[in-house]
């Protein structure tokens, strides 16, 4: 198992690696570029407009206390929920990249995961900072903006948790990748990302409750769309989730990895 | 002080039954019964590789060289005994890996280079000498897709041996590119191994272990065989791949020696039906042996009347096409005599000089003065193997001895003198004596 530090000492191969997948990705497109900001824009407008519109979705009167905006409040949990999923797709999505590389050189498996992790992170960034601009147009600003960056970065760190032990059975078994596909989709419609937990019946609250996302989401709501700060039962549910998957994941990788590798 | 130490190193390897086609042959030359899914790669294989020294690693394919390498290499984690490497290493297993086709040269070189753990300061300090030594300047902007499979390897060689490594592991991936550049990555890797570079490499070459390496190590099967002065290895695996060679040889044809298409003219005339490779014993052999005698037998068949003195020839070319060697009865003023019905001729040759390589070989029949050509067998491939003496650089070896005369009072003066004049010795200063 490698640890951080090792991986860290790798640090130019990791930040050319997510150069590489960066430069790579919209080669050769003509929009280049703005492509990773039209897919989150299309995804907010299809949903505005179905949920929204068609089935007549309300949000909250945000914390300035005039702004209500359906697809701002959208917007919030779409943004951790896109990093969220994004990680998990692009940690497969890497390992797979990175093996044939990894047999004929050595380097610490968890350098080619940790700059997947980077672009999307970026990506994350960039939408989140569209998000705090809309925000900052509409006059709905606080302090408390701040506070969604480290909500951002234990969403990424359960999803890498995730990713790795997914990245890694994808390739030992192929089925993982279409369970990955179902599951996400479970897990988007879980999380009261496109409703309110409190629009669900009182048995689906209990059970929404245990599903980590949700107070990921309520999070991001309350420090971007309503300016409060997250109660206290989401900090424990987003540091501890946030925890335990990094953990397992990356004692998971590191113990398993290099057999699957030599399996490749 | 040695670099490398491995030591009782077994690996064993886990075959998945979905995989198990692809390495059925792996498989099934094992006993079934004793565990199908384990193959064990390596065998207790120990060895020590000096500081500064050229390793080879030798053996027949599958036999255990390229996953050795890898554990040396930290890729693969042995399942028994220890690797213990003392530096920084640089693998060369595969030119290009890791290179993205719609990235540019330049961009390739930089990520490539971060892979083999260098800085972004000590690229730009070598990416010049990098393109330039792979020749690939005017595409460096270009994306490798476009590059030329020999393009693209050069890059890839380039950018591995310029990394400054204290190790450097190679397998097999010098045997592609075209001949100078094969000629400058040796070249190249003996100017790092001066520079106190320790190299590994795998190879089939024998005259690469015997010319250039310090060590070897053969494999069979994942077992050490023998392991110690590069020479010596070589010499015993060439012989011990000669002898298994030949034991399925001798059954062979006459007319398989030769493999290449033959042009048959149905005219009358001399016609070659066939041809055969015979050693200093005798015995038919599918190639021939280094500083061995050789003997090439041409069986033919005269079609219509019996032809009075007809010439028979052969010739050689290097596989890069230098004609190397020509000859025939008429040169050498055979008179060949009335022929008609079948035959053999042979051209025997006492000590073969081509150095160790492939060659393509031609044989011909003409009239007797070579004027109206009866027959012509082009492209026959003739290896010459490595033997017992070994073999100079270059393409052929003449075969001279070495005579060293300290006292030089008592000798002639030279012929040909370099002029101790102030034009620096390049032009116009050698001259002839009278």
């Amino acid at each position: 198992m490698s640890t951080p530090a090792e991986v860290w000492s790798y640090r130019t191969l990791i930040a050319n690696l997510a150069q590489r997948d960066l430069k790579a990705r919209y080669k050769k497109s003509f929009l280049g570029w703005t492509w990773s900001l039209i897919n989150p824009a299309v995804t907010l407008g299809i949903y505005t407009v179905v949920f929204g519109v068609f089935l007549k979705g309300t949000a909250p009167v945000a914390g300035n206390g005039r702004l209500t905006s359906f697809a701002l409040f959208l917007f919030c949990g779409l943004v951790l929920w896109n990093l969220v999923s994004g990680v998990i797709n692009n940690s497969i999505a890497s390992f797979l990249g990175a093996g044939q590389l990894l047999t004929r050189t050595y380097f610490p498996p968890e350098a080619p995961m940790v700059a997947g992790l980077t672009t999307v992170l970026i990506q994350g960034a960039l939408e989140l900072a569209i998000l705090w601009g809309f925000m900052i147009v509409l006059g709905n600003v606080s302090w408390t903006f701040l506070i969604s960056i480290p909500i951002m970065l234990l969403g990424a760190c359960l999803a890498f948790g995730v990713g790795l032990v997914l990245g890694l059975g994808n390739v030992r078994f192929r089925d993982v990748g279409y369970l990955v596909g179902i599951g996400l989709q479970v897990a988007f419609y879980a999380t009261p990302i496109v409703y309110r937990l409190d629009q669900v019946g009182e048995l689906a609250q209990r059970v929404l409750v245990f599903n980590p996302l949700t107070a990921f989401v309520g999070g991001m709501r309350a420090t971007v769309y309503e300016l409060e700060l997250p109660t206290t039962n989401e900090w424990l549910m987003m540091g501890g989730s946030a925890t335990a998957s990094l953990l397992i994941g990356w004692w998971v990788f590191g113990r398993y990895a290099p057999r699957v590798i030599e399996e490749l | 002080m040695s670099k490398i130490v491995v030591d009782g190193v077994s690996k064993r390897f886990r075959l998945q039954k979905d995989r198990a086609h692809s390495i059925k042959e792996l498989i099934t030359r094992r006993d079934r019964d004793v565990d199908a899914d384990e193959f064990w790669a390596l065998r207790d294989v120990s060895l020590e590789i000096p500081e500064g020294s050229m390793y080879a690693l030798i053996g027949h394919n599958g036999s255990g060289k390229s996953t050795l390498l890898r554990c040396v290499a930290g890729i693969y984690r042995p399942t028994e005994g220890s690797v213990s490497v003392d530096g920084r290493i640089s693998t060369l297993l595969e030119l290009g890996a890791g290179f993205h086709p719609d990235l540019t040269g330049r961009e390739n070189v930089y990520m490539n280079a971060t892979i083999l753990g260098m800085s972004k300061r000590q690229i730009d300090g070598l990416f010049d000498e990098i393109v330039e030594f792979a020749g690939v300047e005017e595409f460096i902007d270009s994306p490798v897709k476009i590059y030329s499979s020999g393009m693209y390897v050069r890059l890839g060689f380039s950018v591995a041996v310029h990394v400054d490594p204290e190790i450097l592991i190679v397998d097999e991936v010098i045997a592609v590119g075209d001949e100078a550049f094969q000629r400058r990555c040796f070249s190249h890797l003996f100017d790092l191994r001066r520079n106190g570079v320790t190299i590994v490499v795998v190879t089939h070459g024998m005259g690469t272990v015997q010319s250039m390496c310090d060590g070897a190590a053969w494999l069979d099967h994942g077992q050490l065989v023998m392991v110690g002065d590069a020479n010596e290895v070589a010499t015993a695996y060439v012989q011990r791949v000669n002898q298994v060679e030949d034991e399925g040889a001798t059954v062979t044809a006459p007319s398989e020696a030769g493999s290449a298409d033959s042009v048959m003219l149905q005219e009358p005339g001399v016609h070659v039906t066939g041809v055969s490779f015979r050693d200093g014993s005798g015995a038919v052999t599918r190639s021939a042996t280094f500083g061995e005698p050789f003997r090439i037998e041409m069986h033919y068949e005269v079609l219509g009347e019996a032809v009075r003195n007809p010439t028979f020839g052969c010739a050689i070319h290097s596989e890069g096409g230098v004609y190397l060697h020509g000859v025939n009865t008429a040169y050498k003023r055979v008179d060949t005599g009335m022929v008609s019905g079948t035959g053999v001729v042979a051209y025997e040759v006492d000590r073969m000089a081509l150095a160790p390589g492939s060659y393509r070989l031609t044989l011909g029949t003409t009239d007797a003065h070579v004027q109206k050509i009866f027959d012509r067998w082009e492209d026959i491939s003739l290896v010459v193997r490595p033997g017992a003496e070994r073999a100079g650089d270059g393409l052929t070896d003449l075969g001279g001895h070495w005579n060293l005369t300290p006292d030089t009072t008592s000798a002639m003066p030279p012929q040909l003198s370099r002029s101790t004049g102030g034009g620096g010795g390049r032009e116009g200063s050698s001259r002839w004596s009278a």
